[in-house]
Parts: C-alpha cells; sequence; structure tokens
C-alpha cells in the first residue's frame, strides 16, 4: 500500500485538524477581552494537544486499514461488547454512585477514595473501591475487556468463559459494594452508577460467550432477538420480571425516609404496632412472597405452555397483585407519613427502588401473560413488507412496549426531584410535541419551522381561559385548565388550518419560510401587544388542573410527578391515535404525497384537504402540549416560544427517525436529556455544542435516525437504484 | 422628507448585507435545492476572522487613521471576513454536506446536519471568543462619523460601505456567473446536475466552489454587519433567517433575485414601521419590524409562490 499518495496525505491532515477542535472542545474557555487568541493558544499549545493528535491520528490508522478491520466488526458479540464497555466506562467516569450531598458529586473517582478509607464500611465495598489494589474497578474491567477482546478475536474457548466470568463478577461487585455504601450512609438513593455498570457489564459477558459460541462469521442481532422472543412468547418477560422480582425481595429498598434505607425484610418490624391495614401487614409478612411466586408460576405456565387460558388467569394474577402493590405502598407511606416517621413526608413519598421495582415486575408478568392470552405469535403478524426489509414481529415489539411502559410508569419515582422536573418541562412536553410535528414533517413530508407558534397558542388560549390574561373572558367562560383542552385544541386546529389555506400552494422551501415566519409573527404579537397578552411579562398565576367528577376529586400540586402521569395519559391517548392514524386511508395519503405530489394528485387524493388536515392535526396536539405546559409550569411569556424551540422540534424528529412514531418519542427523549445530562460532565456554557456535535454525527453515520420508519429505511437501502424526490441528494434540475 | 431619505439610506445599507448573504442561500439552493442553514454561522465566522486579523494589525483602533488607512483597514477587512467565510463554508460542504449526499440521505438530513454543524460553529465561536464584553471594531468605524452630508440626509460610513462593497460584489458574481467557465459549470449542475455530469463537469467540485462564493459573501457581510452593529457568536441567527426570508422573496435559487430580495426587505424594514417618517408617532412602529417584514413576505408569496423573479439558478443569470 503506497502510503504517500496525495489522497493519503489529505486524509492525515484532516484527521489532525478533527484532532485540534477536539483539543479545543475541550479546553479551557476564552481569557481575557484584550486576548482573543487565549483560549486557542492554551487549548493548542498545551503537552494535552499530543493526546489528540494521537487520537487523529488513530482515527487515520483505523480509517486506512478500515477494509482489514470490517470483517471483525461483523463478527457476533462485538456490538454488545462494545456497548456494554462503553456503558461501564460511562458509569465509572460519568455517573453518580451516590447521591449523597455530603460527597460531593458522587461520582466515582470522587467516592472511591473516600471509601476505601473509611473504617466501619464492610470489606466488599473497601476492596471494590482499591483499598487492597488502588483501582481495582478500571483494572478488572481492563481484564474483562482483553479476555473478551481476545476472545472475540481467537475465539478460543477458554478467553470467552474467562471474560465473561471477570464481567459478571466485576459488575455483581459493584452492584453490592454500592448497596454496601448506602447502607452504610443510610440516605435514600437514586444514583444509577452501579445499575448501568452491571448492566454494561453483563453485556460484555454476553459478547465473551457469543464469541465463543456462534458459529457464523457474521453478526445477525435481529435473527437472535427473533429467535429468543419467538421461542415462547413473551418468556423473556417472564425471566426479566423473576430476576428484577428477586433484586426487589432480597437487596431492595422499599422504603427510605430521610435517615433510612428499610428493605422488604424490615417492612414488618417497621410498621408493627402502626395503624395499617390488615392487608399491609399480611403483605409485608407473607402475602408479596405469594403474589410474587403465584403471578410468575402462572406468566412461566401460560408461556411455556402457550395456553391462553392459563395466559388470561396470569394476566389477572399480575394486574390483582399489582394493584394490591400499589394499594399497600399508599396505605404504608400514608401511615409513615402521619406517624412522623423519620421525616416521611406524605403518602406515596419516600418509596423506595424495591417497591416501585415490585410494580414493575408485576406489570411485565402481567404483560407476558397478556401476549400469551391474545395469542401474539413469534412470527411476524404482518405480511413481510413489499420492500424486502425485515418486519420486526409483533412478539419482539410488543415486548419492547410492555418494557417501555413498565419503565415509564414506575422508573420516574425513583427519580430525584431535579429529573422528576426535567422529565415533565423537558423531556415529556417535548416529545409530545414532537409526536404532533411528526404529522407533519414525517408523515405528510411539509416542512414545518413554526410549530412552536400552535404551541404558544394552546398556551395562551389556556392563560386566558383561565382569566390570566389583561383581557379577561366573560364570567361563563372562566375554566380550569383541564376544560381549557377542547378549546385550545380547537383553536389550534383553526389556526393550523388559517395557517395551511393560504400557503398550501407553496412547495418545500417557500412553506418553511412562510411557516417560520408564522412563528414569529406570533412570537412577536405576544410581546408587543401589551393590552392583550401583558407584552414581555407574559401571563402569571395560572392555576394548577383540577379534576372534579362526582367522588373523583384530583388536585395537582408542586410535585412534579403527578404532572408527569398527566402528561403520560395525554402522550399516551396521542400515540395511540396518530398510530391508527399512520396505516389509515389518511395516512397513506400523506405518504403519497410526501412521495410525490403530482402523481397523488393523479391518483385521486385531494391534496389541499390531506394538507391542511395534517396541518390541523399536528397543531392540535402542538395546543394539548400548550395547555399542559401553561397549566404546570403556571408563568409564560413569550420567550418560551422562541424560533430556536421550533427548530430543535424539527430536529428531535428527524433525529428519531422521520415519520417513525417510536422514533419521534426517542428523539425527542434523548435531545433533550442529553443537556440536563451534560451539565454535570462539561462547563454549562458548552452544552449546546457538544449537542451540535451530537445531531451532526448522527447525521453523517446514520441520516436515517434513531429509529427509522420501515417505508424510510426501505428508500435508504432496501431500493437500491430506485429514487424518489426525497432521496434524490444529488441536485435533480427544476423542481424538488 | 430628509427624514424619509435617512431611513431609505439606513435601509438601502442594511439591505445590502441581507442580499449578500441571501447570495450564500440562494447559490447553493442553486445547485443543491437544499437550504444551507449553517450559513448564518459562515456570516459570524466571517466577522470573528476580520475582526481577528483588524484587531492583530492596526490594534484597538483608539487612534486616528487617515483616509487611505481606513480604507486599507476596510479593504482588509472584507478580504479577511471573506476569506474566513470561504474556508469555514468550504469546511462546512465537506463534513456536513458531503458524506451525507454519498449516503443518499434525506433531504431533511441535510437541513438537520446543518443545523447541528450550526450550533456547533456557533457555540465554538463563543467558548473561543465571545462572551467577552466588548467584541467591536475600532473607533473609525463608530457610526457617529459622518462622511456625507447632503441636505439634511447623513450618511455614516458603516452605512455606506455595506452599500458600496455589495453592490461591487453583486456586479463581480453576476458577471462570474454569467461569463466564466466556473459560472458555467454552476448553471449547469443547477439546471441539471447528472447531464452536467455527463458533460464532464466534475460535481462535487462545482458544488464546493460554490460553497467557497458564497461563504466568501456571507463573510464579508459579516464584517460589514460587524462595523455597523456588533460582534458575538450569536450574531448569525437573526441576519441568517432574514437573508433566507429575502431570499425567498425574490426567487430562491435566482441570484438576481436575491439582490432584489435582500435589498427590498432591508428597505421595507426601514421604511414601514417609522412611517409617517420624523414623527413621533409611528403607525405601526419599529417593535413590529420583524412582523412586518414577514407579513410582506407572506402577501408576496401568496400571490407570486416562486418570490418575485421566480427561481432557477440556470435560467436567471
Amino acid at each position: 500500500m503506497n502510503l504517500l499518495t496525495s489522497d493519503h496525505v489529505k486524509r492525515l491532515a484532516s484527521c489532525l485538524v478533527l484532532g485540534v477542535v477536539l483539543a479545543l472542545m475541550v479546553g479551557p474557555q476564552e481569557g481575557n477581552q484584550s486576548d482573543f487568541g487565549y483560549a486557542f493558544r492554551s487549548a493548542v499549545f498545551h503537552p494535552r494537544i499530543i493526546v489528540f493528535l494521537l487520537i487523529g491520528v488513530a482515527i487515520f490508522v483505523a480509517n486506512l486499514f478500515w477494509s482489514r478491520i470490517v470483517p471483525y466488526l461483523v463478527r457476533p458479540g462485538v456490538r454488545p461488547f462494545v456497548a456494554g464497555a462503553a456503558s461501564v466506562v460511562a458509569s465509572y467516569a460519568l455517573l453518580n454512585w451516590t447521591d449523597n450531598t455530603n460527597l460531593n458529586n458522587g461520582k466515582l473517582g470522587t467516592l472511591a477514595p473516600l471509601a476505601r478509607t473509611t473504617h466501619g464500611l464492610g470489606s466488599i465495598a473497601r476492596v471494590f473501591y482499591g483499598s487492597a489494589v488502588p483501582g481495582l474497578y478500571w483494572l478488572m474491567l481492563i481484564i474483562a475487556l482483553l479476555l473478551t477482546g481476545a476472545a472475540l478475536i481467537t475465539r478460543r474457548t477458554a478467553f470467552g468463559w474467562a471474560g465473561a466470568a471477570v464481567a459478571t463478577i466485576a459488575g455483581v461487585w459493584g452492584l453490592l459494594a454500592h448497596l454496601e455504601v448506602n447502607d452504610f450512609l443510610g440516605s435514600p438513593d437514586h444514583s444509577t452508577g452501579a445499575v448501568v455498570g452491571l448492566l454494561g457489564y453483563l453485556a460484555v459477558a454476553g459478547a465473551a460467550i457469543t464469541a465463543v459460541r456462534s458459529e457464523g462469521e457474521k453478526a445477525d442481532t435481529g435473527g437472535f432477538l427473533e429467535r429468543v422472543f419467538g421461542f415462547r412468547v413473551g418468556l423473556p418477560l417472564v425471566v426479566l420480571g423473576a430476576l428484577g422480582g428477586v433484586v426487589s425481595l432480597f437487596f431492595a429498598t422499599w422504603f427510605s425516609p430521610t435517615n433510612r434505607n428499610a428493605g422488604l425484610g424490615e417492612m414488618s418490624k417497621l410498621f408493627t404496632g402502626e395503624p395499617v391495614s390488615s392487608l399491609t401487614t399480611a403483605y409485608f409478612g407473607w402475602l408479596v412472597w405469594i403474589l410474587f411466586v403465584l403471578s410468575l408460576a402462572a406468566s412461566a405456565a401460560a408461556c411455556w405452555l402457550r395456553d391462553t387460558r392459563i395466559g388470561w388467569v396470569a394476566t389477572a394474577v399480575g394486574a390483582i397483585s399489582l394493584l394490591i402493590t400499589l394499594s399497600v405502598m399508599h396505605d404504608a407511606s400514608g401511615v409513615a407519613a402521619s406517624q412522623g416517621f423519620d421525616g416521611a413526608t406524605t403518602a406515596w413519598q419516600n418509596l423506595g427502588v424495591g417497591a416501585w421495582l415490585m410494580c414493575a415486575v408485576f406489570s411485565m408478568l402481567t404483560g407476558a401473560g397478556a401476549m400469551v392470552a391474545r395469542q401474539i405469535t413469534g412470527r411476524s403478524g404482518a405480511p413481510a413488507s413489499s420492500d424486502g426489509t425485515a418486519v420486526r414481529s409483533a412478539a419482539v415489539s410488543q415486548a419492547i412496549i410492555v418494557l417501555v411502559l413498565a419503565f415509564a410508569l414506575f422508573y420516574p419515582p425513583t427519580a430525584t426531584s431535579f429529573w422528576q422536573t426535567v422529565l415533565v418541562t423537558e423531556i415529556g412536553t417535548y416529545v409530545l410535541l414532537a409526536v404532533g410535528l411528526n404529522v407533519v414533517v414525517g408523515w405528510a413530508g411539509l416542512l414545518d419551522l413554526g410549530f412552536i407558534a400552535f404551541y404558544a397558542i394552546g398556551s395562551y388560549t389556556t392563560a386566558y381561559l383561565t382569566g390570566t390574561l389583561p383581557i379577561r373572558p366573560p364570567h361563563w367562560l372562566l375554566l380550569s385548565p383541564l376544560l381549557a383542552i377542547p378549546f385550545a385544541v380547537t383553536i389550534c386546529l383553526l389556526a393550523g388550518l388559517a395557517l395551511g389555506a393560504p400557503t398550501l400552494r407553496l412547495r418545500g422551501d417557500y412553506l418553511a419560510i412562510v411557516t417560520l415566519g408564522f412563528g414569529e409573527i406570533i412570537r412577536i404579537i405576544a410581546n408587543n401587544a401589551n393590552s392583550v397578552t401583558n407584552g414581555p411579562k407574559g401571563a402569571f398565576g395560572i392555576p394548577t388542573p383540577v379534576i372534579h367528577i362526582g367522588p373523583i376529586n384530583l388536585r395537582w400540586g408542586q410535585d412534579p410527578l403527578q404532572y408527569w402521569y398527566l402528561l403520560l395519559v395525554f402522550i399516551g391517548v396521542v400515540v395511540l391515535l396518530f398510530r391508527r392514524l399512520e396505516d389509515s386511508r389518511l395516512g397513506r395519503a400523506w405518504a403519497a404525497i410526501r412521495e410525490d405530489e403530482v402523481a397523488a394528485q393523479a391518483s385521486g387524493v385531494n391534496t389541499t384537504r390531506v394538507k391542511l388536515l395534517a396541518f390541523a392535526i399536528g397543531a392540535s396536539t402542538s395546543g394539548l402540549a400548550g395547555v399542559f405546559f401553561a397549566s404546570q409550569i403556571g408563568f409564560i411569556n413569550p420567550d418560551d416560544f422562541l424560533l430556536n424551540n421550533s427548530i430543535l422540534v424539527v430536529a428531535y424528529v428527524v433525529f428519531g427517525g422521520m415519520g417513525s412514531l417510536p422514533g419521534a418519542i426517542a428523539g425527542a427523549a434523548v435531545l433533550t436529556w442529553m443537556p440536563e445530562f451534560l451539565k454535570d460532565q462539561v462547563p454549562a456554557e458548552d452544552r449546546q455544542m457538544w449537542i451540535g456535535a451530537v445531531i451532526l454525527l448522527m447525521m453523517i453515520f446514520r441520516p436515517q435516525g434513531l429509529i427509522p420508519a420501515r417505508r424510510r429505511a426501505a428508500e435508504l437501502h432496501g431500493l437500491e437504484g430506485v429514487s424518489s424526490a426525497e432521496t434524490t441528494a444529488v441536485p435533480r434540475g427544476g423542481a424538488m | 422628507m430628509t427624514d424619509f431619505l435617512n431611513f431609505l439610506v439606513a435601509g438601502l445599507s442594511r439591505g445590502s448585507m441581507y442580499a449578500l448573504i441571501a447570495l450564500g442561500y440562494t447559490l447553493v439552493y442553486g445547485v443543491l435545492q437544499l437550504i444551507n442553514f449553517a450559513h448564518s454561522e459562515v456570516f459570524m465566522s466571517g466577522a470573528f476572522g476580520s475582526l481577528i486579523i483588524i484587531n492583530t494589525v492596526v490594534g484597538r483602533g483608539t487612534h486616528t487613521l487617515p483616509w487611505y488607512g481606513v480604507v486599507g483597514v476596510l479593504l482588509l477587512g472584507l478580504l479577511s471576513g471573506a476569506i474566513t467565510g470561504a474556508i469555514v463554508a468550504w469546511t462546512l460542504e465537506r463534513v456536513a454536506y458531503r458524506p451525507l449526499r454519498r449516503r443518499g440521505a434525506p433531504k431533511l438530513a441535510f437541513l438537520i446536519s446543518a443545523i447541528g454543524m450550526s450550533f456547533f460553529l456557533s457555540e465554538l465561536a463563543g467558548k473561543m471568543f465571545n462572551r467577552l464584553n466588548d467584541n467591536n471594531f475600532p473607533l473609525y468605524f463608530s457610526p457617529n462619523r459622518h462622511i456625507l452630508h447632503l441636505g439634511g440626509v447623513y450618511v455614516t460610513l458603516p452605512q455606506l460601505v455595506p452599500i458600496v462593497s455589495a453592490l461591487l460584489m453583486m456586479v463581480f458574481l453576476d458577471r462570474l456567473v454569467s461569463k466564466t467557465k466556473l459560472g458555467r459549470s454552476i448553471r449547469g449542475v443547477a439546471e441539471d446536475a447528472p447531464t452536467a455530469a455527463l458533460m464532464g463537469i466534475d460535481i462535487d467540485k462545482t458544488i464546493a466552489r460554490t460553497f467557497i462564493i458564497g461563504g466568501a459573501l456571507g463573510g464579508a457581510a459579516g464584517f460589514l454587519f460587524g462595523t455597523a452593529f456588533t460582534v458575538s457568536n450569536t450574531m448569525g441567527f437573526i441576519p441568517g433567517v432574514k437573508a433566507f426570508a429575502a431570499a425567498v422573496l425574490g426567487g430562491i435559487g435566482n441570484i438576481r433575485g436575491a439582490m432584489l430580495g435582500g435589498l427590498t426587505l432591508g428597505m421595507i424594514e426601514a421604511i414601514v414601521p417609522t412611517a409617517p417618517w420624523g414623527s413621533n408617532h409611528a403607525w405601526i412602529g419599529i417593535q413590529w419590524t420583524d412582523a412586518v417584514a414577514f407579513v410582506v413576505l407572506v402577501l408576496v408569496l401568496m400571490f407570486r409562490p416562486t418570490g418575485l423573479l421566480g427561481e432557477r439558478l440556470g435560467r436567471s443569470a
């Protein structure tokens, strides 16, 4: 190989430049105002630059020998190996291992020196944190990775099993050490480091075993999943449920007020003699075990025997167990609060991971039972698509839905209040917006850069109807926020029509600028029409939602968790409706005008009506999000509805995978979670920069997005050589 | 009347900057049919590039310069801004566009990669240079130095320079696109890329050069904008959006359209919200400037859905 062709020189140069840019990205902030070169010099003329240049060289070398590396990369086990190693490194370097405020940021690097010198801490933890061998946890990681790497390359059985053993031991040891530290500290803990580390290690162990056990040269992850989930429908959920149940029953904390971490064993002692219901006493004494075993057995039997009737029984047992668990949790936490247990606050508060994990376990078992009962098959339920791409079988997608639901329902209560707030105000709200915009951008193919305007209209409508704007509604129209939903949705629908009607003649980029202008006009009106919208000060004191129907009396207060469940209902309803919409006549008409408007028109699609409907439906979703936002946050002003937010929502939809509902949800969730996560890792001012880089890399290496829609995936990969208006990247003259 | 003329001059000045930036959007749209959302950051980098060069060469400018010194500094600023802009635009094409083109990515993926690049560049510039409290050009660009005083109409240096230099650059670009070989290949790619490729035009190279030309104009506009206002890492966003609107107003993909659209938008912004000129009680008020601009844009597009002059780079020049 001739190394000195000009092409190689160019590539090396660009890799080195990449190294310098990386150095600038992690380098210091700018210095003083008379010295513009400070940041540049102190990043570039610093010994550290060598590391970055070496990174550049490494990328160059990898690029040079790429064709020889690829056969190794597609081997079975490489992907879980990389993902697992990355999770463990992230867990060690970036995530918190404890929430205790006395221990600084709680990362492993801060915790370890303290833990290894603390007397009274158990030896499992002290050895893990390095009292015998400094940095033992890194050492174990390196050994596990080396052994597994050797297994992946040589495929020697001994390396594989040794790697798997070391990885499993390291992961479990880390978790035990973490639990011991938290028992020692005695304070409630929400950190995720140990769990992520364990999962990463398990992935590495799985990779090691896969490497030596599998026959083929190429990884077949999809086929593997199909086999696992297709073997016995629902069985993976049962296995996960069993593992989670064991963790919950034996290890996890069930109740954690200020200075206490009570496991299940201590619960019955804790509540002896307290005015709890007999159900609660029985539950902590023996009932929980019976329920768990019964439910597990029923689900396992149903899955194994593929018996519909047992499936229904398992569903019922799981659901009843879930309800009993929830009522016991409510009763116990309420009594603890009324008796003033060690700073316990109100009902539903202070419950530990164990209790919520038990709920998640019961819902997984219920889901497994329901899957058997509804006779979901392991083979693809839908007919194989004509474009030849693999259709994920119903068994896999249903299992994923059950897991996501269990996570969304029962993980948030165990998170810190900071993350609960982020979950509601950022992640959840933008997920709802992205799902709405997905209709306009992803399905109908209309680029809308002013989507946030409808969100603003929804919010201001709520403010008007609750009487918090200078211009007040007539007395009989004063409403509570939830009753404002139909009005706000209707008004947004009309606004969507109003925007859509005059702009329908416009194509592509003209539409983009008009919608962008519309968004700006709405914001400027909100900012300047003082007598109507209260100008830049905005509306404040918007009441919180209340439901008051007959015996039901729900009132939302300050707790973000309550809003999370409200939001979950909204998202759930919208997603269910849209899922039906996607494959309906309307959804297919959208796809048609997206692909080729002229052809669609010629085939009898009423393009005007269909486009207007896309605008209206997208806008009304946004209006719903606006109502939620206004009533949750309580005050709104024009700065909440900047053009930048509109652009970001488009970015979420495309990042997740245009035209795919799970994609839009995942894209919005990942990109709104990331800034909050980066807050602990990089200077706050640099977060946007890293997010920009992530978006850029995603588009370069995976332009179809995180979870691409089936149809789009086919466009990119399935139909070689066939181009449509959207897939044409190289310009064709004239109309797009 | 003199008040009106004052606003008109201000509008012309602002409009010619819009026009320069809009040319970048329109050129790229012509060859790729894509909105280059990161063009606003090219503009911003041009401002920073020229600011750094000028500060290095002539210092912070507390002393006065003779007239040829001012002209020299202006030329230096335009040149350094243009070169920085061209480099950034070329990098942008290599990093955010070419890999996606190779993969045959959907159209929106280009938009999002450009947005990602835009965030990245803007915040990297912020990290490197901004968040300082004084990013202004030296004093001899101070808006208070009137150089022309015609019957009550004040024309300041930062107003005059953009008009003159934008005019020169537009004439230059127009000649470039209509007369030279490069211009012919740009028009060829815009008209029909596959056929142009068959005729022996290197499409990748032509696209890269189109980015470079657009970037140079945008970078020079960045310098001009910086002298009139201030330099910051977020300075690109609003002029970028306005210039995009101007390009669409004139007919995106159409070079003369971008010039016309830029000048029109700048003048509308300066004149309409301030009417009746000179009175303290404007009918509309400057706080509605942006709204007026967008309303005019929407109205024009409702009656002429492809902009004032229609699209197509290939046909126009």
